[in-house]
């Protein structure tokens, strides 16, 4: 990865009639950076994604790609490939026509076409089979297929559409690997668009997250999920309990909070939300709770509570302990360690914290 | 309790019954009036290909099925050339389909006849168009090459034959997965090197099937040309109607209608097989 930017977006606004699929989005992306578009259906990802490829023109704003500006040229003569959501393997053509397709748009001759689709093939693992039929495919290898069809051509950017839903879990966790190690070999630069935040945290080297057209934070997986710049990114992204605090002091970097179960502790202020009022609210992850029979020592804040339900997942477990002054039980898991610690609905325990697990998400506006 | 071979039998009764009595059953009969022969008023039931040798013998029968496969050949490329753009706006750019559909299926509200004579009005000597381009002053007297020949045959049943030819291609085109269009614009391809590479050879079912449905039942039809045909757009249809009427030979009708048969036949076979070879080769 180089620090030259390939794509820039400056002030993309995207409208329907009235909608507004897009609104204001400014990103640099990064020359060889494997870069995701996360957030819910409806949010305008796959817009932004399409703005790019020029299958739509954006409402306002400047679409650059390697220091070129893209207003007015079309898909067709845009340095960029797709890998479409379904895939849009040419059902007419063979595996090898499939993709020799863009190269025989370049007057290449034919001995060097061969090459490059063989090529192409083996790097995804699908060598020899040119003259295997496109109906023919199972939906793994038509993934393969489309991504092989995009990367012959050399594109600057390889833009993916939710590439992995249409495959079953096991099938798409292989794959999140295997095109992280092309991305990789390749250096090309990747933008993908998915819902899926496992996927994007998996996969990318930074991640965008989008919320009904505004683009909210952009950063590297562990400091999204580590410092999500406000509530709707902390919900977004893995579990997050909720609990509100109060406002006793701010100096420089930190505020001081009193909490109704973990009594007065010291953090880090976030920069991204407001605190006009002495009621705020704070994250904390639930694999940052330690959760014991006894106090615990050395934590900056402890509260004893009661286990009212536990939800074993496999490697780990669940606990939803029940605090007072606090609604909502507050979630605390634990790793499936040599089963170390077993607790029943009914137990009393301790939930311990450090103070810099605390993320501060700024004014309280929930109503819990 | 009934078995399930019980079951198949009476729930296949009803086709087997219909295809036995109205198909399989006249088919048989034609068959055997073809090798018969007909000695003035009645029949000779003597098994003979006499039929079959004065049928191939005779000029004006190869001269009459010639024509008949150029005409429907004509009317068929005609047609699907005229219906291939309206079935692509239809399918792909127009906002309101089902009116378009419902509005390309009006001619079919009135009879078949019917449109036939209005065609016949429209192209007559003192017809609609030769009045039209009287009164403009663009010619001094009637036109007389629109009526009573080929041309006229193959505009009438061009016309006729439209919303056959646009439904099969209109589905065809429906069927299209958008994201395929995309794919061929994202690897390159402009919109012209985009139909010709993905558009058309798949809507080539399509193609095939409206061709099959209009050239097949063109071949023998027999109204439009004993209409609107005069003596140059006779076809083969005619020479039957004349022998199962006038002439009164029905053992040489009969040949000629399976004559006639074969040869459709096999240029639909010759053509269905050319046009998907095309096909899987278009890359």
């Amino acid at each position: 990865m180089t620090e030259k930017n390939i794509i820039r977006l400056q002030g993309i606004e995207k409208r329907f009639g009235q909608f507004v699929a897009v609104s204001n989005l400014d990103l640099d992306l990064r020359e060889g950076e494997f870069f995701s578009l996360l957030g819910p259906s409806g949010c305008g990802k796959t817009t932004a994604l399409r703005m790019i490829a020029g299958f739509q023109e954006p409402t306002a704003g400047k679409v650059i790609i390697d220091g070129q500006d893209m207003e007015g040229i079309p898909a067709n003569k845009r340095p960029t490939n797709m890998v479409f959501q379904s895939y849009a393997i040419f059902p007419h053509l063979n595996v090898g026509n499939n993709v020799a397709y863009g190269l025989r748009n370049r007057g290449i001759s034919k001995s060097e076409i061969d090459t490059r689709v063989s090529e192409a093939l083996e790097m995804v693992e699908l060598g020899g089979l040119q003259s295997r039929g496109a109906t023919e495919l199972s939906g793994g290898q038509r993934q393969r297929v489309a991504l092989a069809r995009a990367l012959v051509m050399r594109p600057k950017v390889l833009l993916l559409d939710e590439p992995l839903s249409a495959l079953d879990k096991k099938l798409r966790e292989q794959m999140q690997f295997e095109m992280r190690h092309l991305q990789q070999e390749l250096g090309i630069t990747f933008v993908m668009v998915t819902h899926d935040q496992y996927e994007a945290m998996t996969m990318s080297d930074r991640i965008g997250v989008m919320f009904e057209g505004r683009l909210v934070q952009v950063d590297a997986p562990p400091t999204l999920y580590a410092k999500p710049c406000n509530r709707e990114i902390a919900s977004f992204i893995g579990e997050m309990n909720f609990l509100p605090a109060e406002l006793t002091a701010e100096k420089g970097d930190t505020l001081t909070i009193s909490t109704p179960c973990f009594c007065a502790m010291t953090i880090e202020k976030n920069p991204n939300v407001e605190q006009t009022g002495r009621a705020i609210e704070i994250g904390i992850r639930p694999e940052q709770l330690e959760i014991s029979a006894q106090e615990p020592d050395g934590y900056d804040g402890t509260v004893q509570g009661t286990v009212r339900d536990v939800a074993f997942y496999g490697e780990n477990v669940h606990y939803h302990v029940q605090v007072d002054g606090v609604a909502r039980p507050i979630s605390a898991s634990v790793p499936n360690y040599f089963h170390t610690v077993d607790y029943r609905p009914g137990d009393a325990v301790w939930l311990g914290v450090q103070s810099a697990s605390v993320i501060d998400l700024g004014q309280n506006q929930s109503n819990t | 309790m009934r078995s399930d071979a019980a079951k198949g039998l009476t729930l296949s009764a009803p086709a087997t019954l219909y295809v036995g009595f109205l198909v399989a059953a006249p088919l048989a009969i034609l068959v055997a009036y073809s090798l018969w022969t007909q000695t003035y008023v009645s029949v000779d039931r003597t098994l003979t290909l006499a039929n079959y040798k004065e049928a191939f013998t005779d000029p004006l029968v190869r001269h009459l099925m010639i024509r008949s496969v150029l005409i429907a050949g004509a009317v068929t490329i005609v047609t699907v050339a005229l219906a291939y753009p309206i079935a692509y706006f239809i399918a792909l750019k127009a906002e309101r389909k089902t009116l378009w559909l419902l509005l390309i299926t009006i001619p079919f509200w009135s009879s078949y006849l019917l449109r036939v004579f209005a065609w016949k009005l429209i192209l007559g000597f003192n017809g609609v168009l030769n009045s039209a381009l009287l009164g403009v002053g663009m010619i001094s007297e009637p036109l007389t090459f629109l009526l009573y020949n080929e041309f006229a045959v193959v505009l009438t049943l061009a016309h006729a034959w439209a919303p056959f030819a646009i439904l099969p291609i209109y589905v065809s085109l429906q069927k299209i997965d958008p994201s395929l269009l995309e794919a061929a614009t994202d690897l390159g391809n402009s919109a012209v090197q985009r139909f010709l590479r993905v558009t058309l050879p798949l809507t080539i079912p399509g193609i095939i099937a409206a061709c099959l449905i209009i050239f097949i039942p063109t071949v023998g039809d027999y109204v439009t040309p004993s209409l609107v045909g005069g003596s140059d757009g006779k076809m083969i249809a005619n020479l039957i109607q004349v022998q199962f009427g006038a002439a009164n030979n029905w053992p040489l009708g009969a040949t000629l209608s399976l004559l006639a048969m074969m040869s459709v036949g096999f240029v639909a076979i010759l053509f269905v097989l050319s046009a998907s070879g095309l096909g899987r080769r278009i890359r």
